[in-house]
């Protein structure tokens, strides 16, 4: 057994930054985003304008994570999950979601392109692009672009990305959107 | 031709409610909208729709009540505004109302982008 570092949890606990609702990591099985949508829905839902909001990004950026994450779990044999991370935090004037996954090196140029392209959009042009997405049959599509312009209108804020070099096949890809209070 | 009725529910998916009546030509489609297969369960409703519009040939007063729908099912949907315009085209009669909350500013941009990719005259109702 080799020597590893003790796990120290109080060091994930200082990178995390404060007031965080909720913080996982894991497979993105549907039980667990069950729970989670439905934390956000009742407990964030104090604020139901920005819980709807959250609750829209958390259903996108989830299922991208589940079906194009490339961790992969493998408890359930019969289904393979992707595995990420999601932080939720809550500031003064507005939330935090963040989402991050491992991705191959070969899909992250296309994840660039879309993100630089939706960013550099005005709002009725994001609108037209989804909707030009959208009726293209599902052969042409890629469910996780249209979910992508969808989190960008629903937060009507800049997709905050970043992706960093894990190694030769994979890096490690990091999103993060505001929603307004 | 029989109705169409499915109890929406609420578990690790959210299957919406749906009440399609041949003899009124009254169809409700409300609640949530995310579920495990999309198109398994709006082609329910398409082919519905397409029977009903083949062998009763009634109008249809078509009732959207969804507070919630994910982009998969958002695809689906544009299916069944696109049918319900066909039909509209072809001489059947139909009038579309799509209720949502009146502060949900996402809610209405998303009935307006549907207006504007069907042509079709869409009520938007909020309560």
């Amino acid at each position: 057994m080799s020597l590893k570092k003790k796990v120290n949890l109080f060091s994930f606990r200082s990178i995390l930054e404060e007031n965080v609702i909720i913080s996982y990591k894991g497979p993105f099985d549907r039980h667990i985003l069950f729970v989670i949508g439905d934390y956000i829905k009742t407990t964030i839902g104090k604020n139901s304008k920005a819980s709807k909001k959250i609750f829209n990004i958390f259903i996108e950026l989830a299922q991208n994570i589940s079906y194009y994450s490339a961790e992969i779990n493998k408890l359930d044999e019969k289904k393979e999950i992707g595995v990420g991370t999601l932080v939720i935090g809550d500031h003064k004037n507005h939330y935090t979601f963040k989402t991050g996954n491992v991705v191959k090196k070969d899909d992250i140029i296309p994840i660039i392109n879309k993100c630089e392209l939706i960013n550099s959009l005005d709002r009725d042009s994001l609108r037209k692009f989804k909707r030009e997405q959208r009726a293209l049959p599902p052969s042409e599509n890629d469910g996780a672009h249209i979910g992508l312009i969808k989190v960008a209108l629903t937060s009507a804020n800049p997709l905050d990305f970043q992706i960093i070099n894990i190694d030769d096949d994979f890096s490690y890809f990091s999103i993060s959107v505001k929603i307004n209070k | 031709m029989e109705n169409l009725k499915i109890e929406g529910s609420h578990g690790a998916f959210f299957v919406p409610f749906v009440d399609f009546n041949s003899n009124s030509g009254r169809c409700e489609l409300s609640g949530e909208s995310y579920l495990e297969n999309t198109s398994e369960f709006y082609d329910k409703l398409l082919e519905w729709l397409e029977n009903y519009m083949e062998n009763i040939r009634k109008p249809i007063y078509f009732n959207i009540k969804l507070t919630y729908f994910n982009t998969s099912s958002s695809r689906a949907i544009l299916d069944i505004l696109n049918l319900l315009k066909a039909y509209e085209d072809d001489g059947g009669q139909i009038r579309v109302n799509w209720y949502y909350e009146e502060d949900d500013l996402d809610m209405e941009e998303e009935i307006e982008d549907y207006i504007f990719d069907t042509d079709l005259d869409i009520n938007k109702k909020a309560f």
